[in-house]
């Protein structure tokens, strides 16, 4: 199962990023996130893709077909070369080289296994809501601080044009 | 029918015609910016007319007249008001022969090209139309044919059924077709008079 | 293992019949034939097989195959692939999200526990969001791939609206959410038991709310400037034809539907008859034996779900067919300056009657 879902991640992903109609790429980037919220559920975090769905797929993606229909973004003629393919393989393996190493040196081999049906209530509602309120509710507060930021900026920007 | 100058056109006797208030300032009140009282009270008008119907269907009263007024087209038809201009139509005289004198005015004025005249005379020198055809297809329904003729002899009648034809070849009305015996057309002729003004100089 | 799969194909196969085979062939009649009596009118009534026109009732009948004779048109110039896909996507979720409505409670039946709802998922109400939001792209992907000015104007309002409305929707379940301490919605509809504690008593601003948005997420009037037939031809479905065209049409039924089942479990005391308790019903069904009367209770609880569904259907076309549409900044002020901040406000409140309690 992990292998089928991941599989489409990676295919469209790969769609995503090569395809030249923006709208192609857009709607590739929604099943990726499918895809993911997809792998969340294979992991007992139903809550978690559940919001993948809502955020990711739901809001931000729709703003963002919004605004390349809106822009009106026209398809640009003519293929990539294979000079340019072949560097953007080669940075993506290198990005991904880079990824694999840091997560060995952080983590070493003991990268947790998932162990069927060990912890009660994980990934519930319910689990998900108290952890974040005890032990992570510093990360939590910053987190939504910042945001509140980003949106009153964005408001402020989006005056300034009208006024 | 008989009818009166002092209606206008409508049917509304003149005194009733008065200016109705309007409100002029459309700064809503707070009950209305509330706007749910307002979409309460429009959703008991519309469920009242629900209801009512429902009940209606349900169990139809009897003799009272009916909530519904739907016409049942092709199994009833409305009665047609005498204004109503259907299909244009020939006089035909008590003898059997038709008013027309083909004086070609009707062919002058037919903004629509439809009607064409052949016009001659009988025995006793009277002018009669030799053909007289109108081209239904081309035919806009506007009545100056009527208006303009001054013997009236083409008035438009209250027919409107049957005028559609899949041959444009068949929508071309000879003269037989068009004639209508005047005893049918009475009240159509007196209404004309009455609003062309013709009783002025008409037998 | 055999019996469970029996269950849960049981289950699909009455959801999936009810609204496929009942409610959404029937709710173009009933939009028209409601309409009509509302109106004063007779309303659809000429369809007939051998003289019998079963007031209308033959009419979905002589539409759908009308519907589906017709020549399935792509316009030149369209995107092949997402103008086919649009209507799917619209119309699957509306499906998707009935398998978390509960239609009925838990029953011990010959020893073994029925539990009527399709998947019992955790996350309950979160799932009908999440799918409710993907319905979008259908709407929006339909707009662009018609290569049509109308269609594309229509999309474009969709995208707006739904996203707006999304929000102020989401804020005003929270409410509900607090004060039955659950997102299943089996558990939401269990706690209903008594008149005084269905939801709408306990958050009638909550309610007011949900109701607004969810006919603005579904796109009927009043909200329907996405397919405002005045302004923009049909919007979205301009150009559509044939199986496409009805798939939108039902996509938006079932959607109806959908709404009908969510408000009736969260607001309206889902499967529970007002005054009557479900003991009380069992004591009055005891002459069947003990799994004859359970089975009888939960007949009579579908019953009650379906009959408050179809209430709220009716409710929903009344509303549709008394209101004028609304103007596009309307809608936009409506949804962003008024509808959230009383959402936000409504969420404040309830927190501290929560809390104080």
């Amino acid at each position: 199962m992990f292998y089928i879902i991941g599989g489409v991640a990676v295919l469209s992903a790969l769609i995503m990023v090569t395809n030249k109609k923006p709208v192609s790429a857009a709607m590739s980037l929604i099943v990726t996130m499918l895809c993911l919220s997809g792998m969340y559920v294979i992991l007992d975090a139903h809550l978690i893709a559940a919001l993948q769905i809502i955020v990711y797929a739901g809001a931000i993606m729709v703003l963002f077909l919004f605004v390349i229909m809106l822009l009106n973004i026209q398809e640009k003629e003519g293929r990539l070369s294979g000079h340019k393919i072949f560097l953007q393989f080669a940075w993506i393996m290198l990005v991904g080289y880079v990824f694999i190493s840091m997560v060995k040196l952080i983590g070493g081999d003991s990268l947790p296994a998932r162990v069927e049906g060990s912890i009660n209530g994980f990934g519930t509602t319910k689990a998900v809501g108290e952890i974040l309120f005890t032990d992570f509710l510093l990360p939590f507060e910053i987190a939504s601080i910042l945001l509140l930021a980003a949106i009153v900026g964005a408001v402020i920007l989006a005056k300034a044009k009208v006024d | 029918m008989s009818y009166k100058s002092n209606y206008i056109v409508g049917s509304i006797p003149l005194d009733k015609l008065k200016p109705k208030k309007v409100r002029k300032n459309i700064e809503l009140t707070l009950w209305e910016r509330l706007y749910i009282p307002e979409i309460v009270r429009g959703m008991y008008i519309t469920t009242r007319h629900f209801i009512i119907n429902m009940i209606g269907f349900v169990f139809p009263p009897e003799g009272k007249k009916r909530k519904i007024f739907t016409v049942y087209y092709p199994e009833e038809k409305l009665t047609i008001h005498v204004a109503y201009r259907g299909r244009p139509v020939l006089v035909q005289r008590e003898d059997g022969k038709e008013k027309c004198v083909a004086c070609g005015l009707c062919e002058r004025i037919c903004p629509a090209l439809a009607i064409s005249i052949v016009g001659g005379e009988r025995e006793n020198k009277e002018r009669y139309p030799v053909t007289y055809t109108l081209d239904m297809s081309r035919c806009v329904y506007c009545g100056l044919c009527e208006e303009v003729c001054p013997h009236e002899a083409i008035v438009m009648s209250d027919e409107y059924i049957g005028l559609a034809e899949y041959d444009r070849k068949n929508m071309i009305y000879p003269k037989e077709k068009l004639l209508v015996p005047v005893a049918r057309l009475k009240n159509r002729i007196e209404y004309v008079r009455e609003i062309y003004g013709k009783a002025n100089y008409m037998d | 293992m055999i019996a469970d799969l029996i269950e849960a194909i049981a289950k699909i196969l009455f959801v999936f019949g009810v609204n496929m085979g009942f409610f959404a062939p029937i709710l173009g009649w009933v939009e028209r034939k409601q309409s009509a009596v509302m109106q004063d009118r007779v309303g659809a009534n000429r369809a007939d097989i051998f003289g019998f026109t079963l007031i209308g009732l033959l009419h979905p009948l002589s539409d759908t195959i009308k519907l589906i004779t017709k020549e399935d048109f792509i316009p030149a110039g369209a995107n092949k692939l997402f103008h086919t896909l649009a209507p799917f996507i619209s119309l699957t979720p509306a499906l998707i999200t009935f398998a978390v409505v509960p239609f009925g409670g838990q029953y011990e039946i010959f020893g073994r526990r029925i539990n009527l709802v399709v998947a019992d998922l955790d996350v309950g109400i979160l799932f009908v969001f999440a799918f409710a939001s993907l319905a979008t792209y259908g709407t929006v992907l339909a707009g662009w791939s018609s290569n049509n000015n109308w269609s594309f104007l229509g999309g474009l309002r969709a995208a707006a609206q739904m996203l707006s409305y999304e929000v102020a929707m989401g804020l005003s379940i929270i409410g509900i959410i607090m004060v039955y301490g659950s997102l299943k919605l089996t558990e939401i509809g269990a706690m209903q038991t008594d008149f005084f504690k269905w939801g709408i008593f306990l958050q009638p601003i909550g309610f007011i709310l949900f109701l607004t948005c969810a006919i603005a997420e579904n796109k009927r009037a009043p909200f329907d400037i996405p397919e405002a037939e005045t302004e923009i031809v049909a919007g979205y479905f301009t150009e559509y034809s044939s199986m496409k065209f009805i798939m939108f049409w039902m996509g938006e039924f079932l959607e109806m539907v959908t709404i009908s089942g969510i408000i009736t479990t969260l607001f309206l005391g889902a499967w529970h008859l007002p005054f009557i308790s479900d003991e009380r019903l069992l004591s009055l069904f005891g002459f069947a034996g003990p799994n004859g009367s359970i089975i009888m209770l939960m007949m009579a609880n579908i019953a009650t779900f379906f009959g408050k569904i179809i209430f709220m259907i009716w409710f929903q076309m009344t509303i549709r067919w008394t209101l004028p549409r609304f103007r596009y900044d309307q809608i936009m002020k409506l949804g962003w300056k008024i509808m959230l901040p009383i959402s936000l406000i409504n969420i404040f409140i309830t927190g501290l009657v929560v809390l104080l309690k």
